[in-house]
């Protein structure tokens, strides 16, 4: 029997809902924030900390310190805080079968972190920036002047340091040839 | 809107707008500037940090196709936070010519034109070479590789006094020891009476009057207003400011004045169609390396941010000038993801193998930047609200600059013994750029100089054609990449105009300078 335009418009649509449920963009719609991280203070953090030691394994800190990345008004990660949290668990059930991803060895977790970043194009963008939100809090230390960025030996805020910490002795073994007497070529 | 009336106003406060602020307050006249950054005290506030907020207060980015400027919003523009390079233009900047061979620089600029001034600049900025002990580590190891390869390389020169190597240049001198122009230029320009008013935007000039034939001379108090420029406040609720002036300076900056002239083009339609185009920005390459067990350590951290050492030895050859680079932790992690050659590219971007690549950078790391006579072939342009954009037309000439330029810092790191470590440009969100991109903070160029009206937007003594008392100082004004950093030449060139101007309008002033006379020989042709 035809079916009128309808519903047919009405199939079309559930069948691509259907489709794209298995996506990133609408799972984050459906489930911004799922019930597991919910009611459990703190958890959604724990999770997201130990994402970022996964990535940044020498970062160092409270809990706090670690996410707090991701809450920063300066990145636009917040609104994907908790999906993100929760995708990370997702992922541990369905690959070891854990209910929580920062329960896994490094390891498990280094694997469920490539498992988002071969995701489709969205999970690939989620997983890539929250890296490299990572990696910029961690190493550069941009929450702590004065701490600095201790997992690459950065000092951080100073006085200033001694001539021998700036330069080596003897100058000439290093320099070449110039090519103007005053560093301002013709 | 409050109507405030004035001799001069001069827009913008950085290297383009503190020398004529400075000359003309000097010579007696009154002079208003207007920043549209908020104010700074050098003593107070800048910080040792990398505190986004903090970074971003004071220097904002315009990411386009193709190309992503930064620059400061701040008083003094970018003094506060350049890493204190001030050299001057090679001659090979200025003989650059343009696709058809016509010389990119007016007849009557150059490097010799413009020595004395640069002598003014850099006694002004105590700008001195750095000395052989002085070097920071990573510079001299630099030096060691060009050494070996029988390259020659330069001391370079910088605006400092009493650097104490704390490496944070670039987010400003918590020391004074950084020559900006906090230090300098605009306190003595208040002191010689001029009025600075932070926080404060110009939206838009208007002429006052449709007399554009008779070139402005004499005394100002005998000119009456010819320009009225609206200004709005960045900060809070204030209330906006008209101001009505005989002289108008253009010193915000090549995206500051670009964005300024495009939006008055309605009301000033005889402005060209070069306003916002011919954007130069020194080409910049960089490639990596770690450096041979047989070189000594470098430091990336420690010591002022630019490491000491320039190389000229390929500004023929290639165009560039190459020097080391001394990144903050900040700009390296949001810059590139950093894989060691032989790295999975994939996946060695991030984990265990990659912290403990970047346990070694510090010392380990040598990163090598070139800046290059590039093309003048980006654009500014205003988006339907008026905000500035950019977009750089990357032809196969240009790619095969880049192309060249990175197997040429290649060429030198593998042949010193180092191991390249790839590097994969970010965008904010640190997806890697996939096509060819430029960043920069020494774009130029947006309201170029030129000999006629047909080739640039003012002339060589800094007038807008066709709109007499209505100047630009800034880097706007310069016509071509220059291989070294920009500050230098645009202070210099500042001073140039400022003196111009000054000797046009000297009290009982008659005649311009014979300098300023020779290169106004268009205002006596126009019709």
């Amino acid at each position: 029997m035809p079916i009128t335009r309808r519903q047919l418009l009405c199939r079309a649509g559930v069948l691509a809902g259907v489709l794209a449920a298995g996506c990133t963009p609408l799972r984050m719609a459906f489930r911004p924030s799922p019930g597991q991280l919910h009611g459990e203070g703190g958890t959604a953090d724990r999770v997201l900390a130990a994402f970022v030691r996964t990535v940044a394994p020498r970062a160092a800190g409270s809990t706090e310190d670690l996410v707090r990345v991701f809450d920063d008004p300066q990145y636009p990660f917040a609104p994907y805080r908790a999906f993100f949290a929760s995708d990370l668990c997702r992922r541990a059930e369905d690959c070891f079968g854990a209910t929580r991803f920062d329960s896994l060895t490094a390891e498990a977790r280094a694997r469920i972190v490539e498992d988002g970043l071969h995701g489709d194009a969205v999970a690939r963008r989620l997983y890539g920036g929250a890296i490299f939100l990572a990696q910029v809090a961690v190493y550069a230390g941009i929450y702590d002047d004065v701490r600095g960025g201790r997992a690459i030996n950065f000092d951080g805020a100073n006085n200033g340091f001694a001539p021998e910490a700036l330069t080596y002795p003897v100058p000439e073994w290093y320099l070449p040839a110039a090519s103007s007497l005053d560093g301002n070529p013709n | 809107m409050r109507v405030v009336k004035t001799d001069v106003l001069i827009v913008g406060s950085g290297f383009g707008a503190a020398a004529p602020a400075l000359r003309l307050s000097q010579a007696g006249h009154q002079v208003i500037v207007v920043e549209k950054g908020p104010r700074i005290d050098p003593f107070r506030d800048f910080r040792q940090t990398q505190d986004p907020a903090y970074i971003r207060r004071y220097l904002k980015g315009l990411s386009g196709e193709r190309i992503n400027l930064t620059y400061a919003e701040a008083l003094g523009g970018g003094s506060g936070f350049y890493e204190m390079v001030s050299l001057r233009a090679p001659s090979a900047a200025f003989r650059q010519t343009d696709t058809r061979g016509r010389r990119l620089w007016p007849k009557t600029v150059d490097r010799a034109a413009l020595d004395p001034w640069y002598d003014l600049a850099e006694t002004m900025l105590h700008v001195e070479q750095i000395a052989p002990a002085d070097v920071p580590k990573t510079g001299l190891v630099f030096a060691r590789m060009m050494r070996e390869l029988g390259y020659s390389c330069d001391r370079a020169r910088y605006a400092v006094r009493g650097c104490v190597g704390s490496g944070f240049c670039v987010t400003g001198c918590v020391f004074a020891a950084k020559q900006s122009l906090l230090l300098n230029y605009l306190p003595q320009a208040e002191a010689a009476g001029a009025e600075i008013r932070t926080s404060l935007e110009a939206v838009s000039i208007r002429p006052l009057t449709d007399d554009r034939e008779a070139p402005l001379r004499g005394s100002l108090r005998v000119i009456p207003c010819r320009y009225e420029v609206r200004c709005r406040p960045t900060q809070g609720s204030g209330e906006g400011v008209v101001f009505r002036a005989r002289l108008v300076v253009l010193g915000g900056g090549t995206v500051g004045t670009a964005g300024l002239l495009l939006r008055s083009k309605r009301e000033m339609p005889l402005l060209g169609r070069h306003v916002g185009g011919h954007v130069a920005f020194n080409g910049s390459v960089k490639a990596a390396g770690i450096l041979p067990e047989r070189l000594p350590d470098g430091d990336l951290f420690t010591g002022r941010s630019h490491p000491g050492m320039i190389s000229y030895e390929f500004l023929e050859s290639h165009g560039v000038t190459i020097s080391a680079v001394k990144p903050l932790p900040l700009q390296l992690m949001a810059g590139a993801r950093l894989i060691p050659e032989g790295g999975d590219p994939s996946r060695d971007w991030w984990g265990e193998r990659h912290a403990a690549f970047l346990g070694q950078i510090r010392t380990r790391l040598m990163i090598l930047y070139a800046i290059g006579m590039t093309p003048p072939a980006a654009r500014i342009t205003l988006d339907k609200e008026g905000h500035p954009h950019v977009h750089l037309q990357v032809d196969g000439a240009l790619s095969t600059y880049a192309q060249s330029v990175k197997q040429l810092l290649e060429s030198i790191l593998r042949r010193s013994g180092c191991r390249l470590v790839h590097a994969d440009l970010v965008r904010a969100d640190g997806t890697p750029y996939s096509d060819l991109h430029f960043f920069t903070t020494h774009q130029v160029g947006s309201c170029r100089m030129a000999d006629d009206p047909d080739r640039g937007v003012v002339d060589p003594s800094g007038e807008v054609f066709r709109y007499p008392g209505l100047y630009v100082t800034d880097g706007a004004v310069i016509p071509s990449s220059l291989a070294v950093n920009n500050s230098l030449t645009i202070l210099a060139n500042a001073e140039r105009i400022a003196a111009g101007i000054v000797a046009r309008h000297s009290a009982g002033a008659a005649v311009a300078s014979a300098e300023a006379e020779g290169s106004r020989s268009h205002v006596a042709a126009r019709p």
